[in-house]
């Protein structure tokens, strides 16, 4: 099964992350199974990256975190999303929609 | 910044992920369980999905700290591990820089405090000094320094154009009863503008407002500061409304003001601000707030946001020169000639920043503190390279573990950084070290301040700002002596040092030497700084005032500031002044009019009339005293006579007008001509009468300071007359000073027992007042020539000991080839020799191109003077050849075989 999925590319994980938090606050679990079924198993995630990203975006300060109950009943720790946060991932989906448009402009070229 | 702060909270974020991450974990298992698989698998593949815990955490604590940094975390460990097995080396290392660092720090808080501190009040950086440049036609002037009448303060304040409001204030000492006896106290007389346009807020009360500054005698209320309400008060909450006598006139409290504030000048601490309406209260005598042509303040304006000092400067001209055309038609302007009359129109108002207020003890402080100041940094600068001069030694010692770690692959960056952690810790540990010396250190250079009022202002306590200048110099100071041996690690060749044991040179000698070079160079700079300073300072002692200062007593009193009224308080002086004369235990005993040798001095431009009219080029300095003045001081009367008890009748009773001179008036304004018979008066306008007959010439003696030489012109003080010319006592005691003190004291009493005695000290005390700075610096220069003399004969020793033990061998060599001993001695001397001819030439240059700046505290001596200079490098060339010789000697002292078995 692995060889169907592709690694996900560099970079993109924070992009998806700040997507994700920007529906709903989630913590850290939620988030891995939202990535899993918003890319309907397209995309590999490795679990392990999760977290760095996590910790590399609260501290970037686009993310705040705060321990609640979960689902389960245990404390988990939830990630919401900050208004800096909004902003950025405005910025990347902006910037994401220009790279692919022009990716696909290049790959159009090619075919005319 | 940020990721310093994780480092500090590292323990909360560890506990955190693991939570998370159990959490994440056990959700997984759970969820794999459910599934379907056996727990074991289900552990396995969360396991496997996560990529390992302890992977993960490490990825996370990289974002945490970044990389490198953690990794400094690791070095800094390591450091301290291997700093612990070496304590003897640590200690040194750490206490060089404790030294450097301590010293550094403690002159920084003075300067800190006493030159760059901003005032504690609103916006500070938008004050500015208003002042007067160029002839003000001063009629009548008190005070210290930027003087200006009150009048131009109200003036100013209306120009809203530029300020946000303008103030004036003088400090005065005035005689304070809050119950019972009066003490004298500090007082600030300020505008009623004064506290709003600097912002302060009242802590109880109120604070003075223009509505207590409008007519003169009207506003009897002051308010307290926050310190003497405190201490004096005991916090007294009831004390707005409280009435207190300010020399015996009572005035209302009517609010004390924000803790913290002390006022504009650091050096004085006022007890009380007092509205300038109530000068005349104040101020004995004076009358002069609405005189244009009094100046007695300082005034200070906050420009309006927006505007800067240029343009305020510029923009106030036309106001100005309107002002001083009216000035000129004013009555009371004085007669003044034509061309004094157009440099006075020519006056313009000079804006200067202001945001540290304004202070004397600034002005007589600054060049010294900086010139401390730099001798520390250069102390430091020793210390540093004295501690790298150790690691370098302790880098060769460290060879092999350092080629071991680069052949197991570590590279050099690494290693250099290990080195540089090393420093930085021993800098860190030394920098706290020196933090906590620092205080006794201020605490001890604040008793070397000149005044009394220093020692209550200044703080000796770190503040925040000082520790982060301590932490800025300690890491400063931990890449400095870091640099060279990390430098030194990551040179040399792997295969060549792994190859290299006990062979020749080696363990960045040439570095090493280069350092005990500057070391050199370096401790002549402060040997020659020293003997400079302390050669300042003896040569002023031996010079003195000019008169005997042992058995001789000062004292003053203020009975104006009593209530007494000018002819009162004439009558009292000359009552005591008669009782001291007919005691037992005193020779002699004189009253003046100035203070000696107390940096004031009454002075005024002079007119002199022989066969032609001139007038003086600069200020005379005036005294006026009792006949026996100069008897009582032992000072010489050149030519002419004493002052007689004659001289001292009014001149209706058929007293005389006269005078007598200095010779260093007779020097300047007589040229060699017979000065007796000559007439001058004070003032130089148009109507200065010179009708004052000069009757004698004394010698020199000091006034203002034991450094100044200036012209003198003194005064018979009238005899009971209605003019008040002030209580300064000189007396020469006979037998124990314990009885004349007693006598003295219990003349006073009698004479009035409310009265305070403003001080009462020997001369030979207030000689070493005055002489406070230059003692300062000698004392502490001295200190750090010997500090630096030490350190860098520490140096040379360890270089030259270390070079020997690495030539043992080649010395075993030519010794057994027939070279003589002092052939052996000569060798290891010729290096030592070099590095000290190499450092000494250095400190000459930079001698030859600093002296300058020290030039002004100096006295009867160039900074470039030649007998100081080899003198110093005498003392310097004869210690460190000292230093050098030992283990010079030890090299001749090798025997062939042993040498040659050394391998």
């Amino acid at each position: 099964m692995p060889s169907t999925r592709f690694p996900i590319p560099q970079g993109t994980l924070d992009m998806l992350i700040l997507q994700i938090l920007s529906l709903e606050p989630a913590h850290g679990y939620g988030i891995a199974q939202r990535l899993e079924q918003i890319s309907k198993s397209v995309v590999q995630v490795n679990q392990g990256s999760l977290y760095p990203g996590l910790h590399r975006l609260e501290q970037k300060g686009w993310l705040k975190s705060e321990w609640k109950q979960s689902e389960t009943g245990r404390e988990a720790k939830f990630y919401s999303l900050t208004s800096s946060g909004r902003k950025q991932l405005k910025v990347e989906k902006e910037s994401w929609a220009r790279l692919t448009g022009a990716v696909q402009l290049v790959f159009d070229e090619g075919k005319s | 910044m940020k990721q310093l702060l994780n480092w500090l909270r590292r323990r909360n974020l560890e506990d955190d992920l693991d939570r998370e991450l159990k959490y994440h974990f056990e959700r997984r298992v759970n969820d794999l369980i459910l599934a379907g698989f056996p727990e074991p698998e289900a552990r396995r593949r969360a396991n496997l999905e996560l990529g390992g815990v302890t992977q993960v955490q490490e990825e996370v604590r990289d974002v945490w700290l970044t990389r490198w940094l953690r990794d400094f975390a690791y070095d800094l460990r390591f450091s301290a591990r291997s700093f612990l097995r070496t304590p003897a080396f640590m200690t040194t290392a750490v206490l060089s820089l404790a030294l450097g660092i301590g010293a550094t720090t403690a002159i920084y808080s003075l300067v800190d405090q006493v030159v760059l501190h901003a005032l504690p009040v609103h916006d500070p950086e938008r004050l500015v000094l208003i002042d007067w440049k160029g002839d003000n036609a001063l009629v009548n002037g008190f005070g210290s320094y930027n003087l200006m009448p009150y009048p131009v303060c109200r003036g100013l304040h209306l120009q809203d154009q530029f300020f946000d409001g303008v103030f004036c204030r003088a400090l005065t000492t005035i005689n304070l009863s809050t119950s019972g006896d009066a003490k004298p106290a500090a007082a600030e007389i300020v505008s009623g503008t004064y506290f709003s346009v600097l912002g302060v807020r009242p802590a109880l009360g109120r604070l003075l407002t223009t509505d207590d500054d409008q007519t003169p005698g009207a506003s009897p209320v002051v308010v307290l500061s926050y310190d003497f309400w405190k201490t004096q008060l005991a916090g007294a909450p009831d004390v707005v409304g409280r009435k207190v006598l300010i020399n015996k006139h009572p005035m209302t409290v009517v609010g004390v003001a924000a803790p913290g504030f002390h006022g504009i000048d650091v050096g004085e601490v006022p007890s009380l601000w007092i509205p300038a309406t109530m000068s005349a209260q104040a101020i004995p005598g004076f009358n002069g707030m609405l005189d244009h042509r009094t100046f007695w303040t300082q005034i200070l304006g906050r420009l309006k946001p927006g505007v800067t000092l240029a343009q305020a400067q510029a923009g106030l001209q036309p106001w100005f020169k309107a002002m001083l055309e009216e000035d000129t038609r004013r009555a009371g302007f004085p007669r003044i000639t034509a061309e004094r009359r157009q440099r006075f129109l020519a006056s313009t108002l000079e804006l200067t920043p202001a945001p540290q207020g304004h202070s004397v003890l600034r002005r007589r402080l600054t060049q010294p503190l900086w010139v401390l100041l730099a001798a520390t940094g250069v102390l430091l600068g020793l210390a540093c390279l004295n501690v790298a001069g150790l690691f370098l030694a302790r880098g060769s010692a460290r060879a092999r573990e350092i080629s071991t770690r680069l052949a197991l692959g570590a590279a050099r960056g690494r290693i250099g950084r290990q080195l540089l952690a090393d420093s930085i810790l021993i800098a860190l540990v030394g920098g706290l070290l020196g933090v906590v010396l620092a205080p006794l250190a201020m605490r001890t250079l604040i008793a070397f301040l000149p005044q009394d009022a220093a020692a209550n202002a200044l703080q000796s306590a770190v503040d925040t700002r000082l520790l982060l200048f301590a932490l800025v110099v300690s890491v400063a100071t931990g890449v400095l002596t870091g640099f060279a041996p990390a430098l030194e690690a990551g040179r040399d060749s792997l295969i060549s040092s792994l190859r290299e044991r006990g062979g020749t040179a080696f363990g960045g000698l040439q570095l090493r030497k280069a350092i005990v070079t500057a070391q050199i160079a370096f401790t002549l700079i402060l040997v020659i700084g020293a003997a400079l300073f302390i050669r300042t300072l003896t040569a002023l002692l031996a010079k003195g005032p000019g008169f005997d200062t042992s058995s001789l007593i000062s004292f003053g009193i203020d009975p104006l500031r009593n209530g007494y009224t000018p002819s009162e308080a004439s009558r009292l002086i000359r009552r005591i002044h008669d009782e001291i004369r007919a005691s037992t235990s005193t020779q002699a005993s004189t009253v003046s009019r100035g203070q000696l040798l107390a940096g004031g001095s009454w002075n005024n431009f002079m007119t002199i009339q022989t066969n032609q009219r001139v007038t003086t080029e600069r200020v005379v300095h005036l005294n006026a005293v009792t006949p026996g003045f100069f008897a009582t001081l032992g000072t010489r009367i050149v030519v002419g006579r004493d002052f007689g008890e004659y001289d001292t009748l009014p001149e209706d009773k058929g007293g005389q007008r006269v005078a007598i001179i200095n010779e260093d008036f007779v020097k300047r304004y007589f040229g060699g001509r017979n000065p007796l018979g000559a007439h001058i008066c004070i003032g130089t306008g148009p109507d200065a009468k010179p009708d004052i007959e000069v009757v004698g010439v004394v010698a020199n003696i000091s006034y203002r300071g034991v450094r100044e030489e200036w012209e003198h012109a003194y005064f018979p003080m009238a005899a009971g007359g209605s003019v008040y010319e002030g209580g300064n006592y000189y007396v020469r005691i006979q037998g124990p000073s314990e009885a004349a003190v007693q006598s003295i004291r219990t003349i006073l009493r009698n004479a009035d027992p409310t009265l305070p005695t403003i001080y009462f000290r020997t001369l030979d005390e207030q000689v070493s007042r005055s002489l406070n700075t230059e003692r300062l610096l000698a004392t502490l220069s001295g200190g750090f020539g010997t500090l630096a003399l030490l350190l860098s004969l520490v140096g040379l020793y360890g270089v030259m000991s270390f070079a020997v033990t690495q030539r043992t061998r080649e010395i075993g060599i030519r010794l057994a080839l027939g070279a003589t001993r002092s052939g052996v001695v000569w060798l290891a001397l010729r290096d030592a020799l070099a590095m000290i001819a190499a450092g000494i030439a250095i400190a000459l240059l930079c001698i030859w191109a600093l002296g300058r700046l020290v030039e002004s505290l100096l006295y009867g001596i160039r900074p470039t003077d030649p007998a100081t200079i080899g003198i110093a490098t005498l003392i310097l060339c004869s210690a460190t050849l000292g230093a050098a010789l030992i283990p010079a000697r030890r090299a001749s002292a090798v025997h062939p075989t042993d040498a040659l078995r050394f391998e």
